[in-house]
């Protein structure tokens, strides 16, 4: 059977594509590795001012519910290895399935954070943290430090103590070849203001007021206090950096540095403290493998989170038919992946020729990613919008 | 530092890329094929970002021919009856 098209992941970029497709009359099918489908959205939880809390597992189940209301299939637990002109997807079981377009809305993964003693058991990933406690609901420590200070490990921190669990503090990486930015104080208090307008949680709220004012911000990398500021009951070290993790066997320990006003770190006076798990937030990329090995026009963009497939206004690749959306495009919440899905699904139901008025359907769908993209709660790229304004500048010269 | 595991899959140290940078790699593909790193199980889907760093942070600017490396299919480990099988007909 041949389908009119196949969403390769089944995150809030791909599932509400598939929806928006199949009430458009077309025949659709998800593939997804995972053996749940929900993606990013399982593990998901904050509250939002005003609004209550966002519980991505609600959200994950209540769209997979109605797009198998609607006839949506998914295929769980099936990579996707392959995708090759025609367009055929191949599968794990060497399945080739026939379709007339692909969207490719595989997501993000989470980009390492080495520093010595990395890859000890007891050392993971901050998604994976979100993922245990909110998901599995399994503490990943009793005692935990958290390494990388950006919007998504201050709200995965605040999950961690609602779950009971002990968090130590935030701390700077080592500066390193692969901490970058993220080693920086500077860098990390002017872009957390700029990260936490609208901010989903206390903790985020007050980093960014601490910033707003011109006079504190300028000041603060040198004045931040050296014994780090409580956020909730949470201590956030600018002023602190991590190292070394240590341990015979697994982790139990942390070696803190302190730094200096000068921006200096101070080894001699670096102190052991004791945990049991350490989790390291080295922030997302866009995961393109598929999209580049089928021949898509790729482009490095550093305010987009990496390497992705260049994309027209309509969510097209440089390869006729086939589309992407969500954090493949670039890294951003679930509610803009949502709208991308449904402006690609948009297009690919106007070329099925299942639309009545496409033009005034397309432009709708282009103005509600750019209003999600407006009224984020959570900036991940604070120069995400130069990055959109770049594709858009390379894709009309390509 | 220089001891520090980059890639997992296939137990590649810090100190390995950068002596195979000093010793005159120029593309991130050639520090792949001599070391292993990405090649291994999760086909550097951890390291291939970390790799690429290291050949910025460590190598000369005028030296890099290439700061990155492609993909290819498959993306994903599969069996080799299923690679053999694949758009063949009966195997």
């Amino acid at each position: 059977m041949k389908f009119d098209l196949v969403v390769i992941g089944a995150g809030p970029a791909g599932i509400s594509a598939a929806i928006k497709a199949r009430k458009n009359g077309a025949h659709v099918l998800i593939v997804d590795e995972n053996p749940v489908a929900g993606g990013k959205l399982l593990g998901q939880l904050y509250e939002v001012p005003d609004k209550g809390w966002w519980i991505g597992q609600r959200i994950a189940e209540k769209l997979v519910d109605q797009a198998t209301s609607i006839g949506v299939q998914f295929l769980q637990e099936t990579e996707a290895w392959g995708i090759f002109p025609g367009w055929k997807v191949v599968l794990e079981n060497s399945e080739t399935i026939d379709t007339s377009y692909v969207l490719i809305a595989t997501g993000a993964a989470e980009k390492a954070l080495p520093i010595p003693g990395w890859t000890k058991p007891g050392v993971i990933a901050i998604g994976a943290a979100q993922v245990l406690t909110n998901y599995h609901r399994v503490k990943p420590g009793k005692r935990v430090a958290i390494i990388g200070v950006d919007p998504l490990s201050l709200s995965i921190a605040q999950e961690l103590q609602l779950a009971g669990v002990e968090v130590v503090g935030i701390y700077l990486p080592p500066i390193n070849p692969f901490s970058q930015e993220k080693a920086d104080p500077h860098y990390l208090l002017t872009n957390l203001a700029k990260m936490s307008h609208l901010a989903p949680n206390q903790l985020l709220k007050t980093a960014g007021k601490m910033l707003h004012n011109p006079f504190v911000k300028k000041l603060a990398a040198k004045w931040y206090p050296a014994n780090g500021l409580k956020i909730g009951n949470i201590p956030l070290y600018l002023r602190k950096r991590v190292m070394e993790i240590g341990g015979e066997t697994e982790v139990d320990h942390i070696r803190v540095a302190p730094i200096n006003r000068n921006g200096g770190t101070v080894l001699d006076d670096s102190i052991p403290v004791e945990v049991d798990c350490v989790c390291l937030s080295g922030g997302l990329y866009p995961l393109s493998e598929l999209a580049g090995s089928v021949g898509c026009k790729m482009v490095t963009i550093k305010e987009l989170g990496g390497t992705i497939p260049l994309y027209s206004p309509e969510m097209e690749t440089t390869q006729s038919g086939l589309f992407v959306a969500g954090n493949i495009t670039g890294i951003e919440g679930a509610k803009v992946a949502m709208a991308q899905g449904n402006l690609a699904a948009t297009a690919i139901s106007s070329r099925l020729g299942l639309l009545e008025n496409p033009s005034s359907a397309l432009e709708q769908a282009i103005s509600e990613v750019e209003k999600e993209r407006k009224n984020a709660i959570l900036t991940f790229m604070p120069q995400v919008e130069e990055g959109r304004e770049k594709v858009t500048t390379m894709w009309k010269t390509t | 530092m220089n001891d520090m595991i980059i890639c997992r899959c296939e137990d590649v140290t810090l100190g390995e890329l950068i002596s195979h940078i000093e010793n005159g790699s120029q593309t991130v593909k050639s520090l792949k094929l001599q070391t292993r790193a990405g090649m291994g199980i999760c086909q550097g889907r951890t390291c291939r970002v970390l790799v690429e760093q290291v050949m910025t942070y460590y190598a000369d600017e005028s030296n890099i021919i290439s700061s990155s490396v492609g993909t290819n299919f498959p993306i994903r480990p599969i069996r080799l009856a299923e690679l053999a099988q694949n758009g063949k007909g009966d195997p």
